[in-house]
């Protein structure tokens, strides 16, 4: 399973890589969109602000929309799930528009949304092997999906419910780190690891072999 | 709900785990990697580095102990000390820190704050303050409380919050050491003025000094280190008090269980 961890150029990647290598899976920190698109799957990190970053996807959205859409595997964790999304209240810039909605500023008494909390999970393979799931947050920005279906976690803050992870085929984003929630946390990354190469194996169609 | 956190601080000195009063009579207390996995499996919700080395050299060592960290711990880490300037954020965080904390460094050049949010994003910027009663203010101290400045704590808290800090790491030098608990006035007076967490430092003796932390001094966090590193408590006793107390801290599920 070779992973490409895509690199908006701040904040700590070494982590999340070494918790996906954990999960067996080689990974490649790249720039490179074609690059990213050519190996098994897809994860986009979560540090960083949604300007700099959606000023980091490629100038036409359209070709990673579609291997998306098609089913290429990818995990996107804080803002990298925001940047699935069509905008952001935190800056400028178009997100990848995969799940249809808005980035919204979380307006509660304390922002950050900083430590572990509660998520309430649909049925999902991504949740396998976890029974209650307590998850590390730092966020100060929500998405809002347009069609609440695509949400599949949820958590509640300050009173406030809002989607705490969202699929579309095989990509999944996640608004807490994973990487940051210890054993549960491994455990989804784990997951996500065999599901992109059971969604591999059940479809070898990768850009290389189709050029 | 948002669990109250318990924070493990480490004083980390040219690469070991050091142990001291006041910065003194330091002693050598172990390898900084395998301490902070077994907080982590203690049940610890994140841990801080305090880099206490004086010399600029140990700049390198402290990154290959947080990029060695990173490789197996998977709760958050902060790294303070470290950080004299915005160029020292960046390989900090790309070493495996989750968030950096300035302390001496923002009261010299509070610009440090914005550029740190600006760059990384306010949720990796811990504002930390030191500071002790003085007459009718909280007066910050700096340079490992030494240093007095003219800044009043709720203020400074305040200004940090504004310029972009994302979290207030508040130290009370009066209590701190004395084991007798957090100093919860002031606590309290900074949690109720800034609308980011306050992580409660300095004094924990006990359980219900955390306790007292999250329900009196409306801390988010507390942080704990000598009673954990002389082996008087673990983080998992801790834990089981605060549980039996009605405080929902991270693992009261699995804890409740156990105990039937």
């Amino acid at each position: 399973m070779k992973l490409a961890l895509f690199d908006y150029g701040a904040g700590n990647l070494h982590s999340l890589g070494k918790a996906l290598e954990a999960a067996q899976a080689t990974v490649t920190v790249t720039s490179d969109w074609d690059k990213a698109l050519r190996l098994d799957g897809l994860v986009l990190p979560g540090v960083g602000a949604f300007g700099p970053a959606a000023r980091a996807l490629p100038d036409d959205i359209g070709p990673l929309r579609s291997r998306l859409e098609e089913g290429y595997p990818c995990l996107g964790i804080c803002l990298g799930m925001q940047l699935l999304f069509d905008a952001s209240d935190e800056s400028d810039g178009h997100g990848i528009g995969l799940v249809p909605g808005r980035v919204r500023h979380l307006e509660s008494a304390v922002v950050p949304h900083m430590g572990w909390n509660d998520v309430e999970t649909a049925e999902d393979p991504i949740f396998d092997g976890i029974e209650q799931l307590v998850a590390y947050y730092a966020n100060s920005y929500i998405c809002e999906p347009v069609d609440s279906a695509a949400a599949i976690a949820w958590s509640t803050y300050e009173g406030r419910r809002f989607a705490a992870g969202v699929r579309a085929t095989n990509t999944w984003g996640l608004q807490y780190h994973p990487e940051k929630s210890s054993l549960p946390g491994r455990q989804i990354i784990t997951n996500f690891v065999r599901l992109a190469a059971e969604a591999r194996q059940a479809s070898p169609d990768s850009v290389e072999s189709r050029a | 709900m948002l669990r109250p956190r318990v924070i493990v601080c480490l004083d980390v000195k040219d690469g070991r785990v050091v142990k001291g009063t006041q910065f003194k009579n330091l002693r050598d207390v172990g390898d900084p990697v395998e301490l902070a996995q077994r907080y982590e499996a203690e049940g610890a919700d994140e841990i801080v580095y305090l880099d206490v080395s004086a010399s600029s050299e140990s700049r390198g060592t402290l990154l290959d102990v947080v990029r060695r960290t990173a490789e197996t711990l998977f709760i958050p880490l902060t790294v303070g000390g470290g950080v004299r300037s915005a160029d020292d954020i960046g390989p900090l965080l790309r070493a495996g820190a989750d968030k950096i904390s300035v302390n001496s460094a923002a009261v010299r050049d509070p610009e440090l704050l914005s550029i740190g949010a600006e760059r990384f994003g306010s949720q990796c910027v811990v504002a930390s303050i030191d500071a002790a009663r003085d007459n009718n203010i909280w007066r910050c101290f700096t340079h490992g409380g030494s240093k007095p400045t003219e800044l009043d704590a709720v203020a400074w808290a305040e200004e940090c919050v504004e310029r972009g800090a994302g979290e207030i790491l508040l130290t009370s030098i009066d209590q701190d050491g004395a084991r007798t608990g957090y100093n919860l006035d002031l606590t309290a007076a900074v949690a109720d003025r800034v609308s980011v967490p306050v992580i409660a430092s300095g004094g924990a003796g006990e359980a219900v000094h955390l306790r007292d932390a999250f329900t009196c001094g409306h801390a988010s966090a507390a942080l704990v280190a000598g009673i954990l590193h002389d082996g008087l408590t673990t983080v998992t006793e801790l834990k089981s008090s605060l549980i039996d107390w009605g405080i929902r801290v991270r693992g009261s599920e699995m804890m409740e269980a156990n105990k039937g």
